[in-house]
Formats: structure tokens, sequence, C-alpha cells
């Protein structure tokens, strides 16, 4: 496991740190996202539907539970972008069809609340990003790499 | 004619029969599993986000409509609908799933024609159901469609003619809503929760933004806004009831003044002769009463839509199966489309 931590101190910063993070990602992989109700989940998964070419806006899947995107990407063709906000427990993953659509080739997946459902997570492929709200606009991101997997 | 509609894309297993008589829709029975305790045989009534939840509520739900209206489809084929509609997307893959199989299953076994429709439709099409004989509503309209899932303002130039004109970039107004009474512990779901204790606050007293008020564009964002309310909350400590009742009425009143205002300035440019609203937020007392005096000051008719089809239900389901019933088959191979916009 290798630690890295990122702090940012606006929206653009966020951006870019999630497209430097793509850029180390293999299909396959799952981001795990974890902070509070506006920690800045949700710029974060625009800033990576930004640099994978997903055309349109990403809007919040909490009320759907699970959203796919095409990409524009050469080596990543699809985003699953899941919120378990929702869920109760971590094997209603499994029902909202989780596994079947990261299994599909070419896909990456960004979980958001991810703390609910870590058993499900794909292992030795799953980063861990944990978000921590500092002062003002600053953000304090815990990159968490697995062993196995991508970088 | 008799239109089935089935619904199953997010929380809700909904049945719906709907006669259509010279075009006008008259809702027969529409049942919503949250809404009626289904024989326990059938297995529980609260709805959850799994699939499995609609496979044990459909059943039943689809025998209690039948029954409400007095009909026998299983032993009387006179009694089987003329045609049955599906939702087919947007929604939950695995949710849509049960309804778009049971669907299949029942035009197979009762040869009815079925067609599989866009629940965003349904939303806009619910205004037209139980339409008084004497009231009808000019088109084009522009349409709110507003709910835990969806923000949207679709321009509708006919039945089932649509176009999209704006639409939020992250949360929609309802989530934004849930994650509020979430973050002020008032429990869930936040839209009518909200709703009652900002009647009692005083809707000027925290100043929050209004996103994308003047944008130019007709599109929504609710992400920041959610974050705004809670740095407020932290900053100005707010724990008390009346603090925050305050905070509720000042949240609302903001999410209201982005809907109306967007509608409006929408309305200004699109001209439409109606304005109207769907959606689960439609059932929001202070964004109905502000959108009709508001429509109605800038010379725009506005027909409010009956509470009880604002949320999810099958009915305008089956007002949308009605509208595209040319494409409906007997046993067709219809694919569920998590993502179809409209």
């Amino acid at each position: 496991m290798k630690t890295q931590t990122v702090k940012t101190s606006n929206a653009a910063e966020t951006t870019k740190l999630a497209a430097d993070i793509l850029g180390k990602l293999k299909p396959g992989d799952c981001l795990a996202l974890t902070g509070d109700l506006g920690s800045g989940k949700t710029t974060f998964v625009k800033g990576l539907a930004q640099a994978l070419g997903v055309k349109g806006p990403v809007t919040s899947p909490t009320f759907l539970i699970l959203k796919t995107y095409p990409t524009k990407h050469p080596a990543i063709k699809r985003l699953v972008h899941v919120d378990a906000y929702r869920l109760e427990a971590a094997k209603d993953l499994v029902e909202v069809g989780f596994s079947d659509e990261i299994n599909q080739p070419g896909t990456i997946s960004v979980v958001e609340w991810a703390e609910k459902v870590k058993e499900m997570l794909p292992p030795g492929k799953t980063i861990w990003i944990k978000i921590k709200i500092g002062q003002k606009d600053d953000r304090v991101f815990e990159i968490i790499w697995p062993d196995s997997g991508s970088n | 004619m008799i239109v089935l509609g089935i619904e199953t894309s997010c929380d809700e297993s909904a049945a719906a029969l709907l006669e259509v008589k010279a075009g006008r829709f008259k809702v027969l029975a529409s049942l919503i599993s949250s809404q009626i305790k289904i024989h326990t045989k059938y297995g529980g009534v609260v709805p959850e986000v799994a699939a499995r939840n609609h496979v044990l509520n459909l059943p039943g739900v689809l025998d209690s409509v039948f029954k409400e209206v007095g009909l026998s489809p299983q032993t009387k084929k006179n009694d089987r609908p003329d045609v049955i509609s599906v939702t087919r997307g947007p929604g939950l893959i695995t949710s849509l799933l049960v309804g778009v199989w049971t669907a299949q299953a029942l035009s197979l076994a009762w040869e009815v024609p079925l067609v599989g429709v866009n629940h965003m439709q349904g939303h806009i099409l619910a205004n037209w159901l139980d339409l008084p004989a004497n009231r009808d509503i000019e088109l084009p309209a522009l349409c709110l469609v507003v709910s835990g899932g969806h923000t949207e303002l679709v321009m509708v130039t006919g039945p089932g003619r649509h176009k999209l004109i704006g639409r939020t970039r992250d949360d929609a107004a309802g989530e934004a809503y849930d994650k509020v009474a979430k973050l002020l512990n008032l429990g869930y779901p936040g839209g009518p929760i909200i709703d009652r204790m900002a009647q009692k606050g005083q809707a000027d007293k925290y100043e929050l933004p209004r996103p994308m008020i003047n944008s130019g564009d007709f599109d929504f964002s609710f992400s920041g806004l959610k974050t705004a309310v809670r740095y407020l909350a932290a900053e100005k400590k707010i724990t008390s009831a009346k603090a925050k009742a305050d905070l509720a009425a000042s949240f609302q009143r903001a999410v209201v003044d982005v809907l109306v205002e967007k509608t409006l300035a929408a309305a200004e440019r699109h001209s439409p002769k109606t304005i109207l609203l769907a959606g689960g937020v439609a059932a929001n007392s202070a964004l109905r009463s502000r959108m009709q005096a508001e429509a109605q000051n800038f010379g725009f008719k506005f027909s409010l839509l009956p509470l009880k089809y604002t949320t999810d239900n099958a009915a305008m389901i089956a007002a949308a199966g009605y509208i595209n019933k040319s494409k409906a088959k007997v046993a067709p191979n219809i694919k569920a489309d998590p993502n179809w916009e409209l």
C-alpha cells in the first residue's frame, strides 16, 4: 500500500487532481471515495469524467444509485458512477448490478460513500480516496493505492 | 381503450389501469407498493432500493389494481387490457428489468400488445390524467420536471413530442432537499419535512446562493447550495428548532427562486402558452403557489398537476403507452435502457 496526500484549494485544483489520478488508472480499477456532504466528491467525479471525455453533464447518481457513461478515452471505454448513500447494506451493491457493470471490458468505476460497501469493492483494484474539509475551500485528499494494481 | 401501466424504474413498484375515451385519460385504478398493504404472501410493503423488492411487490400490486376495478384478466379474456405499457428507462437497470420482464410475460400470456416508454415522458403526461372535461392544456407548454432524480425544463409541442431545453448539471432539486434534511437531522424524505418546517420559518433570515440564476442558459445546479447550507449551519451553530425552521425556509426560498425564475426565463425565450409542473418536487407547496402566481403574472396559463400524480406512479406510464400505442406489439423484445434521456 502506498499513501499519498494532496491538498487542493479550489474546484479547478480538484478537477486537475482527478485528471492526474486518471493517468495512473487501468481498466477494472475502482475509485472508492469517502467524505462528508459538501466535501467535493461531486467536483472530483466531474473532473474525472471531463478528463475521460464524457459527453454531457455527469449528474448525481444518488437517486438511481448507479449510472454509466461512455467515454472518449483510448483504454477506458466506460465510467460507472455509483452512490452508496441510499444503500442499507454492502450486498445491496450487487442488487443494483454493480458486479455486472464493472466486469465489462474497459470499465472504471467510482463509488461515493464507499465506506458503506467496502467489502463488495474489487480487492487489489480499489484505490481509496478520503476527502477531508480543511480551512475555507481547502480539501485534503488522502489517496491509498493498493499493492497490486495500477500504480 | 384500457391501458395497463407498469412502473419499476426506481423505488416504487406501481401498476395502473387507464381508460382512454376520445383522447382523454381517466384513471380507473393506480397503486404503488408503498401505499397499500400487500398480502403477506407477496412480501413486504416498504420500498427498498433492491430489485428483489420489485419482484416481491409487483405481482401483488398488479393483482390489486385489477381487483379494484373488478376485472379478472387471468380467467376472462375480455377483462384483459388493450395495451400494456412499461417503463423502459431511465432508471436503475436491475429495477427496470423486473417491470420489463413482467410486462413481456403478461403480453405473451394474454396476447396483448406491449410498448416500452420513457419515465420522464410519463411524468409530463401526468398533467393530462383525470383532466376535467371542460379543461384543456394549450400547447405548446413548458414543463418543469423536478424530482429526486431529475430537474429538467422541457418544451412540449404535442402529445409525446418534446424537446429538452435545460437540466441540472449535478444534483436534482429533490436530492438537495433530502441532503439538507439529512445535514440538519430532520429525517427522510426531505421534501415534505422541509416544506412543513419552512412554513414556520423566516425565509429571509439566512442568505444563501441562487446557483446559476443568471447563467443565461436554462441549466440548474444544486450541489453548491447544499454545501452552502452545510457551512452556514456550522458557522451559525444552528441547533434550535427555531433556527432550523428559519434555515429550512431560507433554503426552500433559494430553491424555489431558482426553479421559478429559470422557468420564466425559458418561457420568455420559447413563448409557450401554458406552464406545467411535473415530478415529486411538484408536490412542494411553495413551488406550486409561486409558480402559479408568477406564471399568471407574466401572462402564461398555468395548469396545476394533482398532488397524487406528482410522484412516481403507473397511470402516467399508461398514458405514455397510449401515446406510443402504434409501436406496441405482442411479446416484443424490449430492452431496458437505464440512460434513456428525453
